[in-house]
């Protein structure tokens, strides 16, 4: 575009040539610049950064570590409290995690024997904590898994109350309070992974397909994998497809929506399912327990 | 001579712009390091972030006239998740029926809508101008899992006060907490 534009006021090869040169690198730099900035923007934005997404307790180490670090520019006050909350489904297969914190029945619970340390602390700009846990379980505990909700809560460390801008007037002051709730597993003995599915079914509901997946836990600790499926058409043609990450404690009911795109594809439709505990990037490999694997294809309605 | 000007001054920033973006990133990335004598290895592992970029604000509020904020206003309460893109998260708020005076002589009623809250599952962090999620949705109960993209998601909160008309001046407060968990660990 600068080119021509320099073509038609007649400036000589060697001029337009450097001037091409010179807009192409000033576009570069703005390019970068604006790049930069964005970057600021979002790093200034920054909360509370919480590492690793789950905590893994051995009973023979019996320790684990978390790091907390505010990389804001003002302090934060922090809290580290336990809580327990497993992934649970209604029948519209929504899936949620809501923590309770006091008379927990569950069996698999390490609530009450598991302690960190530091639990409250004032963490300064760019400044990071490691927390510490150390489970000390009863002497009978079986083998199995045992699971709580590390949940950290943070709130900026100073706070002002705005003053009325006008006699007699009210002003309010609403503290947003952060908490993250990440899983804590403490494992002991031989730990199988293993899933049963139950009802399933694939339905067309408008312009995607439903897909509900009831799955059930039949091993010793939490199957943690990929849940995979692809809708197809009469001719192997795959028309879309969707992967979800899987936590099963117990029971979950899953619902995958599929979109079903334009083109030309031949009915009847059909879904595959495939679950794996393969293909999970957030959890390292030694900490991941290898499980069955599941495939099946569902008829469309 | 100019160009090769141009090719340096080039060079030069870009260099500068690269040592900049590392000093800069380096306090974001939490990452654990297990050394062993002859070789390294590094876990990188992987973090959430929940931050609150805006909070909700009515402004000067007088006795007897209720004050209303929108979820997709200017003053409407942001909270922003980023974490691991693909996963899942579920979204829980708990929220005050009250605020009160730092001394706790006064309270005021605040309430939140069935319809106060909007989750955004683009990049957008914007109130006033929403992308794609799920608009007007009850805040005491986000049921709808949301999927973070690789810029997370975003959640906008509204609300409404009512002071009565004998409601004493002053600041008041409250506290609204936002918590967030894998829905896939």
């Amino acid at each position: 575009m600068l080119e021509k534009t320099l073509i038609k006021q007649n400036i000589p090869a060697e001029r337009r040539l450097c001037a091409t040169r010179r807009g192409f690198v000033f576009g570069k730099i703005s390019l970068i610049t604006a790049l930069f900035l964005a970057v600021m923007v979002l790093h200034s934005a920054a909360g509370v950064l919480v590492a690793p997404t789950v905590i893994f307790i051995s009973d023979k180490g019996r320790t684990g570590r978390m790091t907390v670090q505010n990389p804001t520019d003002k302090p934060q006050e922090i809290t580290v409290y336990f809580s327990f909350g497993l992934p649970k489904s209604d029948s519209l297969g929504n899936v949620t995690v809501r923590l309770t914190d006091t008379l927990i029945t569950d069996p698999n619970s390490a609530l009450g024997w598991v302690k960190a340390f530091p639990r409250k602390m004032i963490l300064q700009p760019k400044g990071s904590q490691v927390v510490r846990f150390r489970a000390t379980p009863p002497k009978d505990l079986p083998e199995g898994e045992y699971w709580a909700r590390v949940v950290v809560r943070s709130q900026d460390g100073e706070t002002t109350l705005p003053s009325p801008t006008a006699e007699g007037a009210i002003t309010t002051k609403l503290n947003m309070i952060m908490q993250t709730a990440i899983m804590l597993k403490y494992r002991k003995g031989q730990l199988t992974s293993k899933l049963e599915l139950g009802e399933t079914s694939a339905t067309v509901d408008g312009e995607k397909v439903k897909v509900m997946i009831d799955m059930k836990n039949t091993g010793n600790c939490s199957y943690i994998g990929m849940l995979a499926c692809r809708l197809m058409d009469a001719n192997n043609k795959e028309i879309s497809h969707a992967s979800v990450q899987l936590a099963v404690y117990r029971n979950l009911l899953r619902r995958v929506e599929l979109p079903i795109r334009e083109g030309s594809f031949m009915k009847p439709y059909r879904v595959e399912i495939g679950i794996s505990t393969s293909g999970r990037k957030d959890i390292a490999a030694e900490d991941m327990i290898t499980g069955n694997e599941i495939s099946q294809a569902l008829a469309v309605q | 001579m100019r160009n090769s000007i141009s090719k340096s001054l080039a060079r030069f920033v870009s260099i500068v712009t690269i040592v900049t973006f590392a000093a800069v990133l380096k306090p974001s990335t939490v990452s654990a390091q297990d050394v062993a004598n002859g070789s390294a290895t590094a876990t990188v592992q992987a973090v959430l972030v929940v931050t609150s970029t805006a909070a909700l604000a009515f402004g000067n509020v007088f006795q007897g006239v209720s004050t209303s904020v929108a979820n997709a206003a200017a003053g409407a309460g942001v909270f922003t998740v980023t974490g691991q893109a693909s996963s899942v998260i579920a979204m829980y708020m708990q929220l005050p029926d009250y605020m009160s005076t730092a001394t706790g002589d006064d309270r005021m009623v605040i309430s939140f809508s069935a319809t106060d809250a909007s989750v955004d599952s683009t990049a957008n962090t914007t109130p006033t101008t929403f992308g794609t999620g799920w608009q007007n949705t009850n805040p005491h109960n986000i049921n709808a899992a949301t999927e973070l993209g690789n810029a997370g998601a975003a959640l906008f909160l509204g609300g409404k006060v009512l002071p009565t008309v004998d409601q004493a001046a002053g600041a008041y407060t409250a506290d609204i907490i936002l918590t967030v968990a894998y829905t896939g660990t």
